[in-house]
């Protein structure tokens, strides 16, 4: 299910420390980067992979909002709504984006290539209103044509 | 603004281990592995530092609370979650000058007795993590870091960890309970982390920019630190200021600093030259000020707790005078109801309630006890939770509706029916003064004579 740089990532940080169960927030993080989502196949194969049982890693990949119990499109496209960039037109900017790729926030695009979603704040604030395409920040979304969001 | 912190921070060499150690890097390390650990505390004791992620608890105190027993393995954690909303402080640390930051950890662990230390930052910090993982591989090829850090015989590895989107894993055994691979419920305390922390082993957290302060300190010495800031408050703070200001961004100032001059000076006044109207000095999670409350207070921890509030993580989110209250406290009340991790009842519950409340008013479907019902929600939940967050969620919603309470009671609905009904009783039983008129019917229904129906 994962590739051999994904489990020997899981594998190093299970070598951290005596607690299998350490490994697990990596495991679900790796996870989320290659499969796009968390759901029951993924979590019975974490909880092979590690000795845990499938109910305590779904508990606790249920917790995090960066692991997504449905798959996410290709990229994922975060727009911050802390109280920050809420200040900084984060409401307008949001409404803007949802028009432009035609969802709403928790949507995918049609073509699988954008998830949207409204997060809270990413610190990034001196960049508001923030936004993040994967891992990168992109903000100030209101600076950039938002048209160019969706071609990163 | 102060260049204490951040004097290398500027410059994106920085980043880089040779352009670092020309320019200081690692000599506060050195200088703590001359000495015994226990001096290395005292000196961090002597300087004043307070913890900079938001409580400002000492950090020489918190040191010298680990006491090791044979076979147990001490860990410092530094806390690199960052998530209070107005705060990106230790993002633009990490990012300017990573070298400061590893010798901080390195210098706090070496402080406290422990050879593993683990940096925990928040998921959305991935691309800073590969920074700071690239400075830690420099540092380790260089054997600044590593076994027998710079031939002392000290031992020390480093491993940073990202977590995966929750405001809960900041507080500090939230923050453990997730690198166990947990739900980061927070933990009851006692036994506090520095007896029973992660993995159950006696354990530190700090944040980055406290840790950062050790570095200078132990390279500058106590002496140095104490130059800058007050009596009380030693040092200089990162001020990550935000919101309506025409140059939001993260400054260095010298504790005591006069909040007004910092936010004409640096903060370039607020956005299109409007009116100040509020300011939150450190995060969501403290009581706003109004201007007039903020006009006389300096940038420390003495001048914001007289106005009752605090210096926090010195997140700073400034409102112009074209906000509404209302709708900004909503949208910080949303926050800590997503943010809630659910352990404890008050926190989980009331922080949907204040945010469900506040969504009804600000759409015109108010009722006339709600300021008061958001109140006692607050006080409900205040001092009945396992961790601070949920007293937290108390300070915006007490703060806004006691400080800007026009705002919100313009939300309520016309008092009419209000008034209709305590002249029940009291006024003259006429039909201009008396009850509405369904009432009027009944009591006349009531009153009125037995026979009157036949």
């Amino acid at each position: 299910m994962l590739s051999k740089d994904a489990l020997r990532e899981i594998e190093a940080a299970r070598a951290e420390e005596d607690s299998p169960r350490h490994a697990l927030l990596t495991a679900l993080r790796v996870t989320q980067g290659e499969r796009r989502q968390v759901g029951p196949e993924e979590i019975t194969y974490i909880a092979d992979l590690l000795g845990l049982s499938p109910a305590l890693v779904q508990g606790v990949a249920r917790f995090y909002d960066q692991i997504s119990a449905t798959p996410t499109g290709q990229h994922v496209l975060s727009l911050c709504r802390g109280i920050s960039c809420y200040l900084c037109g984060a409401d307008e900017v949001a409404a803007a984006v949802g028009e432009l790729l035609g969802i709403r926030p928790g949507e995918t695009t049609a073509d699988g290539r954008f998830t949207l979603r409204l997060v809270e704040c990413v610190g990034d604030c001196d960049r508001a209103p923030a936004a993040m395409v994967d891992d990168r920040f992109v903000g100030p979304v209101a600076a950039v044509a938002i048209d160019n969001l969706t071609k990163m | 603004m102060a260049q204490y912190l951040t004097r290398n921070a500027l410059d994106p060499a920085q980043r880089e281990l040779q352009t670092a150690l020309r320019a200081g890097a690692y000599l506060g390390f050195k200088q703590a592995l001359s000495l015994p650990p226990q001096e290395v505390v005292a000196e961090i004791d002597a300087s004043g530092l307070r913890g900079r992620g938001g409580a400002g608890f000492p950090t020489g105190r918190k040191w010298s609370f680990i006491h090791a027993k044979e076979g147990q393995t001490v860990y410092l954690l530094c806390n690199a979650d960052e998530s209070e909303p107005g705060t990106f402080k230790d993002h633009y640390l990490i990012e300017r000058d990573p070298h400061l930051v590893l010798e901080g950890v390195a210098i706090g662990a070496y402080a406290i007795g422990a050879h593993r230390a683990y940096i925990y930052m928040r998921g959305e910090y991935a691309s800073l993590a590969e920074t700071l993982a690239a400075a830690l591989r420099e540092a380790m090829a260089a054997d600044i870091i590593g076994p027998n850090c710079m031939n002392s015989g000290y031992d020390l590895r480093i491993t940073i960890q990202l977590g995966a989107g929750a405001y809960i894993c900041g507080e500090e055994t939230g923050l453990i309970q997730s690198l166990e691979g947990r739900r980061a419920y927070p933990r009851v305390r006692p036994p506090f982390p520095a007896v029973h922390g992660f993995l159950q082993e006696p354990t530190v957290v700090n944040n980055v920019e406290t840790l950062a302060c050790a570095a200078r300190i132990m390279a500058e010495g106590a002496e140095a630190f104490k130059d800058h800031g007050t009596g009380r408050s030693a040092g200089t703070k990162l001020i990550s200021v935000s919101g309506a200001v025409e140059r939001p961004g993260v400054y260095e100032v010298e504790l005591g600093y006069p909040l007004m001059e910092f936010l004409q000076g640096e903060a370039g006044g607020i956005r299109g030259g409007r009116g100040l109207k509020a300011i939150i000095p450190g995060g969501t999670s403290v009581p706003v000020l109004t201007a007039e409350e903020a006009a006389p207070l300096t940038i420390d921890y003495e001048s914001m707790q007289s106005a009752g509030t605090m210096l926090g993580s010195g997140g700073m989110i400034v409102f112009g005078d074209d906000t509404s209250m209302p709708q900004a406290l909503l949208r910080i009340a949303e926050f800590y109801a997503h943010e809630s991790c659910g352990e404890c009842t008050p926190c989980r519950e009331g922080t949907g309630w204040m945010a469900w409340v506040l969504r009804r008013l600000l759409a015109g479907e108010g009722r006339p006890g709600d300021l008061g019902l958001l109140l006692r929600v607050g006080d409900n939940i205040e001092g009945r939770t396992i961790c601070g967050l949920g007293d937290a969620s108390v300070q915006p919603v007490r703060s806004f509706i006691r400080k800007f309470r026009p705002e919100f009671e313009a939300l309520l609905p016309e008092p009419v029916q209000a008034v209709a009904w305590q002249s029940h009783g009291h006024g003259p039983r006429t039909g201009r003064f008396g009850p509405p008129a369904e009432e009027a019917t009944r009591s006349e229904a009531v009153d009125g004579p037995p026979t009157a129906a036949l």
